[in-house]
């Protein structure tokens, strides 16, 4: 660069004894194309001139003993140097242990007592000056090891944002959320039935847009992702989802969000995502495709879900390390395709008339409310009440109402107790008593508002 | 069906000049974490920056939320600067992330960490963790409440005015000297009460008081929080009894956002009081500025120990 900016100089020196030879620039001009002439020579004289000056200062200044700067004291925290000078990503991890004291049984998906649920690796780090990257790994005994996240986020272009990899679906308030950092100890019942008992997640393009058209925070965040929903092993479809674009996920939210006072605040969101799912065919119909060589025993049926979100906020700023309220709700409508194309059979399907799809032909709505209240500076009290009419039993209402206990003994790790009562008899009876404990090590990256 | 066209038009045209249009920058815009930060800048900047806050001088500053209405202050920020040291990192990330606004990130041209401009006090030696509570591993953030600090404060939103506005230079050096004067003014009516301070013990709630006590004299002899950010403990408070007897304290300096329910056990039993001050700008109602602060906090300290 020096010696780019020498060479310019030197340049310009050469040429400037030249401009000497020019007519005299003091000289009155005689027409306008002179005047043009002499006013572009002026600051072509000025512009060699101020080269030659900044030339000056930069020698005078390299030249010149270093000197720390007036304004600076001599040992500040600055002067220690860098704080990560191999640049070292962060590493933390959370885990998360859940007990069940349920009376007749355990409720877990993996039929234990006591299980620690689920590991979090997380690797976070700014990639380059344009890219940052986030790993999240997730651990459990049911799981094995698996890609929970991992996404690029773009920094370096100015109101938007773009995300590429796997992330939890912007889609209602509390999917975004890790489960270990919910107010509760699993996700609300319409999440879990709706989209996926540990979050719904994508793999996709994320983009993501803030604006304040209308003077209040809005953010319209749009994806498009590989698939919809968590793949289920034991269905085959004639051909993959994905196959055509058509085939792929789509989701949008748009969150708006309004102080009502310095300790108040609403938001208000809308949600909405629609994608191919591959749904169960009756199983003699799936004999016959498998009896004609087709290897398929289900289909592509549309599934689109929409969902809107509220949440109240109350923390007054003074005595906010005491007391705070969050009132919260989200209703969804699950919306799904009657008569999704049927793979056909090339045998003759002899003597078989009844149904071939398997799959839900109604759609299902489902939502919670829930409440939480600081009572100390760590401890919290909350209660959820969950209504669906469940994707799982054919529509069949499901209701449900939780209380929680919760005491922070501090930021980084958190015990939980919970009580919950089932509207239904079943084979797991009524009442469910869940215990939980979390801890974070390491610089975990704050989770979103 | 042209009549709609027409129709839609005229709204994105509305839109554009009503909803989306923005001023023509002519200040600087800068926000910062705290109101000590906010009234710096102010004076410094005068009517060349337009000055905003995220966090209120009542308020903790270590836990506020990341609400996404300071996402919109932030967004078209030109310059960002926050206390450091870990202070602001429960929710500084957050907003960052969500101004999408590179000139505020790290490494961006408004990216303004003021304490790199402060010698700090209380840098942790040898390992650290958790176990010593919510200690911060680069020092002790609560520098402002020191004036040296103040001026250094000063100084460089001085010099970061100036780089990103080269053409008002002579302004804001001008205003800067202007401020130093009338804290070097204050300073001078502060003495007596400063004497009335030197060498008295205190105890105090949280470590935000060292760099005041640094300053002034002031002796703390035992803090409220058994370890920081930690709330005393029913042992903790009996040896905080027991040493303040020993060193003869009888006042207990404290924060407005905390609890004094234990801070006043302390005092009564100690047969002294708890004195609530404010930490920063508009911590309480007649605190509007920087130099109303110190001159308040340094007058409610000495009466207290007079």
């Amino acid at each position: 660069m020096r010696t780019i900016l020498f060479a310019t100089c030197v340049a310009l020196a050469i040429v400037s004894p030249l401009g000497a030879q020019q007519p005299d620039t003091t000289r009155k001009p005689t027409s306008p194309a002179d005047s043009a002439r002499q006013r572009q020579v002026r600051d072509s004289l000025k512009a060699v001139q101020d080269s030659l000056d900044l030339m000056k200062q930069i020698e005078a200044a390299q030249s010149a003993p270093s000197q720390a700067p007036q304004s600076q004291p001599q040992q500040t925290s600055g002067a220690t140097g860098a704080t990560n000078p191999r640049l070292l990503p962060d590493f933390s991890a959370v885990g998360d242990f859940v007990g069940d004291l349920s009376p007749n049984g355990t409720t877990q998906e993996d039929a234990t007592r006591f299980s620690v649920r689920e590991v979090e690796l997380a690797v976070q780090a700014v990639v380059d000056p344009y890219l940052r990257g986030d790993v999240f790994l997730g651990i459990s005994d049911l799981e094995g090891v698996s890609i929970e996240q991992a996404y690029l986020t773009t920094t370096s272009i100015p109101d938007l944002e773009i995300r590429m990899g796997r992330y939890l679906m912007p889609f209602g308030k509390q999917n975004t959320t890790h489960r270990h950092d919910l107010h509760t100890i699993e996700y609300p019942y319409v999440i879990q039935r709706f989209l996926s008992t540990d979050g719904l997640k994508g793999t996709g393009v994320w983009v993501d847009k803030v604006f304040a058209p209308f003077g209040f925070y809005q953010e319209l965040q749009a994806t498009a992702v590989d698939r919809l929903g968590d793949r289920v092993d034991s269905l085959t479809t004639a051909e993959p989802a994905n196959k055509r674009l058509g085939g792929i996920g789509f989701s949008a939210r748009v969150r708006n969000y309004w102080d009502l006072t310095q300790a108040a605040n609403v938001e208000l969101s809308f949600s909405g995502m629609t994608g191919k799912r591959e749904q169960p065919l009756n199983e003699t119909y799936a004999g016959i495709l498998q009896a004609s060589g087709v290897g398929a025993n289900a289909a592509l049926a549309r599934q689109s879900t929409v969902g809107a979100d509220f949440t109240f906020r109350w923390r007054p700023l003074q005595q906010g390390l005491y007391k705070s309220f969050i009132l919260q709700g989200e209703v969804m409508r699950q919306l799904n395709s009657r008569s999704p194309e049927i793979p056909v059979a090339s045998a003759p399907a002899v003597g078989y008339v009844g149904p071939t799809y398997a799959g839900p032909t109604r759609d299902f709505t489902g939502a919670y409310g829930f409440a939480r209240w600081q009572i100390t500076a760590r401890g919290f009290v909350g209660a959820r009440y969950d209504w669906l009419q469940d994707p799982l039993q054919n529509g069949r209402t499901f209701a449900a109402g939780s209380g929680y206990l919760e005491w922070y003994p501090s930021e980084f790790s958190k015990f939980a107790a919970a009580y919950e009562r089932h509207s239904r008899l079943d084979a797991l009876g009524q009442d469910r008593i869940l215990l939980q404990a979390t801890f974070s090590l390491g610089p975990h990256k704050p989770h979103p508002f | 069906m042209n009549h709609v066209i027409r129709r839609i038009a005229a709204l994105a045209l509305a839109l554009g000049t009503f909803g989306f249009a923005r001023p023509a920058a002519a200040q600087l815009k800068v926000v910062t974490s705290t109101t000590d930060l906010y009234d710096i800048a102010r004076q410094v900047g005068g009517n060349l920056v337009m000055v905003t806050h995220i966090g209120e001088g009542y308020q903790d500053p270590h836990f506020i939320e990341a609400k996404p209405s300071f996402v919109l202050q932030l967004r078209n920020a030109d310059v960002w600067a926050f206390v450091g040291l870990d202070l602001e990192i429960g929710w500084m990330p957050l907003l960052l992330d969500g101004a999408r606004n590179p000139k505020v990130r790290l490494g961006g041209s408004g990216y303004l960490d003021v304490s790199k401009a402060i010698p700090v006090l209380d840098v942790p030696q040898g390992n650290v963790d958790r176990s010593m509570g919510d200690v911060h591993p680069l020092g002790n953030p609560h520098y402002w409440l020191d004036p040296e600090n103040g001026r250094r404060i000063a100084r460089l939103f001085k010099d970061k005015f100036s780089q990103l506005d080269r053409k008002n230079e002579d302004r804001y050096e001008a205003n800067e000297k202007a401020f130093e004067a009338r804290l070097n003014a204050a300073e001078k009516t502060w003495a007596p009460y400063l004497a009335q301070i030197r060498g008295k013990p205190v105890i105090a709630y949280h470590t935000s008081w060292r760099y005041f006590a640094q300053y002034t004299g002031m002796r703390i002899v035992a803090y409220m929080e058994p370890k920081p950010g930690v709330p005393p403990s029913p042992s903790h408070v009996f040896e905080v009894i027991r040493d303040a007897k020993q060193a003869g304290a009888k006042v207990v300096v404290q924060e407005p956002f905390y609890d004094r329910k234990m801070s006043d056990l302390v005092a009564k039993n100690l047969g002294g009081t708890v004195l609530i001050v404010p930490p920063s700008v508009g911590g309480a109602r007649d605190v509007p500025d920087y130099i109303t602060l110190m001159t308040k906090d340094i007058q409610a300290v000495a009466a207290a120990l007079r």
